[in-house]
């Protein structure tokens, strides 16, 4: 865990945090987990109030049609490469709420998942961890992304 | 006690509700709880639930054509127009002379036209989704113009705020109306986190909707279970063994802790406190623990079951809990000096989002907004439920009406909370709490309300069972819808640097509420305790 952790200290990952209507649940753990006893800030894994300065979208809740429309155009503001999390059974699938009238169905519906954080709410253990995996994924994306570039300019 | 049957209503004209309801209010009911609306095949049932300040309830009943009007009462109590709204969006009824009733309240503007209301029996959920989220117009027409512009000076601009913003956890949309750095009206828009509970609750289980109406807030949502649990358990006509009444309350006090210390860490983080945030906060994972130690679960602790709880506590756990508390309770009370005597705190907080009991009253406010003006509406007071009247405990008012008296009532009420805990721990009764088999069965034909007093303020349930396994209607009326419309009014007058601290004042909960809306204040401002009065009462040893 501590290994892993370590491995993203050597970039500082942002996070943007987006309640697609959840039920308060998840992003109070969420912030829980930004806070002192959890303290994310020590991997250096911090909070933006802005898309654009983010590496990460943290989405929790089920979203409904009226936050559908925020959650794309929030997504297409965050710069390349992205990830999303999909934070909590509702995000992940839509949850308890499947049915309903106004629920898209988890945040997979709406735009690319990378993590799926299921727990109704995850314990800030859980999110903690969840990060530690990170690392990893926006790597790959990155060269992912400079390959496509190479190969662009190849052609 | 808490919950009760409706037995009886005032059956009256659609016609006659504004008059009828002039005469209840001067008779002292003046409180209006909620309007629930009731799909009774060709009409839609009103059902206007009122109550006094003393806790006696009265419930007048009307009906109305499918797609009729009646006549609004917003000029008897202004606080009503958000019911009515929300009455309108879910049901399609048109309230007369009501100005809002063009706007949706909860419903995206998308919502097909060709589809009945939401909340009436033909409405099929799957095909609305279905066509809701085909639809190509946008969900939220934020740029439509306001109401009565002309009342507005030409140098008045409309500021939009949110739905997602820096300085909003939750996602709510307001139109602020500025005429330079003061907001003239703030117009609120809410709805983003609106999942139509009320309608799944129809169509599941008692058992399973105590989970689903447990996940309308992940804050409070231990009142909500129980509230509905309570007016179940009044339709079943069941006694609760007193043990599991006990622990039913010594989970609640411990939410309320936990939802007050929040609260309190999110008003330091929105004035630019961040220290007092990670401080609050990091006290109140003791009691996350606690919370976590009882259920298993952090948030929703799903303790309540009907006829009991889903586990018992044992007593070398109570032990634990105890000592926890009493160490919390030094904790906060030193933070609480610190923070309340605080020259920048007192600055930044009092005066700001000034309101008085008459405005209050008015809009039906209820929880510490109320208390904060000296009104002490406490339903564990007026209507006690669970073991409440088994504890000593005071309702805690002050006279401010503003954000430092808020938070000066909600500090006092996390210290009344752990002295209701310790009392809880030392009386708790030996019993059997969990019942031997979950409820499965069907309940009987009828109607009840239930109330609690939620950490945010008064929590009302409505639920009416149909001899069948699933209710035929459950109503919700969450303290911050009735709230919501507070902040709306502070906000009038404030400053825009403000607005984040107006607005979480109230301690909205969006997920609970999903509906908003305006107001009208002067801003000055009078403070009645002072720091001297606190190091007063600090050199003599806490306060209390």
């Amino acid at each position: 865990m501590a290994e892993k952790l370590g491995k993203i200290g050597r970039k500082s990952i942002w996070l943007f945090h987006f309640n697609a209507s959840g039920c308060n649940g998840c992003d109070i753990e969420f912030a829980a987990s930004v806070t002192s006893r959890y303290d994310l800030e020590r991997f250096g894994i911090q909070l933006v109030p802005s898309p654009r300065h983010a590496d990460v979208l943290v989405v929790t809740g089920a979203v409904n049609r009226l936050t559908r429309d925020s959650l794309k155009m929030i997504y297409d503001q965050i710069p390349e490469p992205k990830v999303v999390i999909a934070l909590g059974s509702c995000a992940c699938s839509g949850g308890i709420f499947n049915g309903c009238y106004n629920v898209a169905g988890g945040v997979d519906k709406v735009i690319p998942v990378d993590i799926y954080i299921p727990g109704c709410p995850p314990k800030p253990d859980a999110i903690v961890e969840a990060l530690a995996k990170l690392a990893g994924i926006l790597e790959k994306k990155k060269k992912n992304l400079k390959g496509e570039k190479n190969g662009s300019k190849k052609d | 006690m808490g919950a009760r049957k409706i037995e009886e209503y005032l059956e009256v004209e659609a016609q006659d509700i504004p008059s009828k309801v002039s005469e209840i209010t001067s008779k002292g009911y003046q409180h209006l709880v909620t309007i629930t609306g009731l799909d009774e095949g060709e009409n839609i049932g009103l059902i206007y639930h009122f109550s006094k300040p003393s806790g006696e309830t009265i419930h007048i009943k009307t009906s109305v054509k499918k797609h009729g009007s009646l006549p609004s009462i917003v000029d008897v109590i202004r606080g009503a127009y958000i019911y009515e709204m929300e009455v309108h969006d879910m049901f399609g009824i048109i309230f007369d002379n009501n100005q809002w009733m063009k706007y949706k309240l909860l419903l995206p503007d998308c919502y097909p036209l060709d589809e009945p209301p939401p909340l009436w029996k033909e409405a099929d959920p799957d095909k609305i989704r279905k066509k809701l989220y085909e639809a190509t117009s946008a969900a939220c027409t934020l740029t439509e113009p306001i109401s009565g512009t002309s009342m507005f000076s030409p140098e008045s601009v409309v500021v939009p705020f949110g739905p997602y913003h820096p300085a909003l956890k939750e996602p709510e949309h307001f139109r602020l109306v500025v005429e330079g750095e003061r907001i003239v009206q703030a117009i609120p828009r809410i709805g983003f986190v609106h999942r139509g509970i009320e309608k799944a609750a129809e169509r599941r289980s008692f058992l399973r909707d105590i989970f689903l109406l447990e996940r309308i807030c992940g804050i409070c949502s231990m009142h909500h279970s129980w509230t509905f649990v309570e007016a179940v358990e009044k339709l079943l006509g069941l006694e609760i063994d007193k043990r599991a009444v006990y622990i039913r309350t010594l989970v609640a006090e411990l939410e309320r802790i936990h939802s007050h210390s929040l609260w309190l860490g999110l008003v330091g983080y929105w004035m630019g406190f961040e220290t007092m945030f990670m401080w609050v906060w990091s006290i109140r994972e003791n009691i996350m623990d606690l919370l976590e130690l009882i259920a298993g679960n952090r948030v929703h602790k799903s303790i309540v079951t009907i006829g009991g709880v889903r586990r018992d506590v044992s007593d070398e756990k109570l032990g634990r809990i105890k000592e926890k508390v009493a160490s919390f309770e030094k904790r906060f009370t030193e933070v609480m000096d610190d923070i309340l005597t605080l020259d920048e705190f007192i600055a930044r907080t009092s005066g700001i989002g000034k309101y008085n009991l008459d405005t209050a009253r008015k809009l039906c406010v209820v929880g510490p907004p109320r208390r904060a003006v000296g009104d002490g509406y406490d339903i564990r007071k007026i209507e006690p439920y669970g073991a409440y009247e088994e504890v000593d405990y005071s309702v805690i008012t002050d006279m401010g009406g503003d954000v430092y008296s808020l938070v000066k009532v909600r500090m006092l009420e996390i210290l009344e909370s752990t002295r209701i805990i310790q009392q809880i721990i030392e009386k708790m009764p030996s019993g059997n709490p969990v019942p031997k088999r979950a409820f499965m069965g069907t309940v009987p034909k009828g109607e009840a309300y239930a109330r609690t007093e939620a950490p945010r303020g008064e929590l009302f349930y409505y639920v009416s069972a149909d001899n069948k396994h699933n209710p035929s209607r459950v109503k919700v009326r969450t303290p911050t819808l009735a709230n919501i419309t507070l902040a709306a009014e502070a906000l009038k007058g404030q400053t825009l640097s403000d607005v984040p601290l107006v607005i979480t004042m109230i301690d909205p909960c969006f997920s609970c509420m999903d509906r908003v809306l305006v107001i009208d204040r002067s801003s000055k401002s009078s403070r009645v305790l002072d720091e001297r009065y606190f190091r007063r009462i600090r050199r003599k040893g806490g306060i209390r």
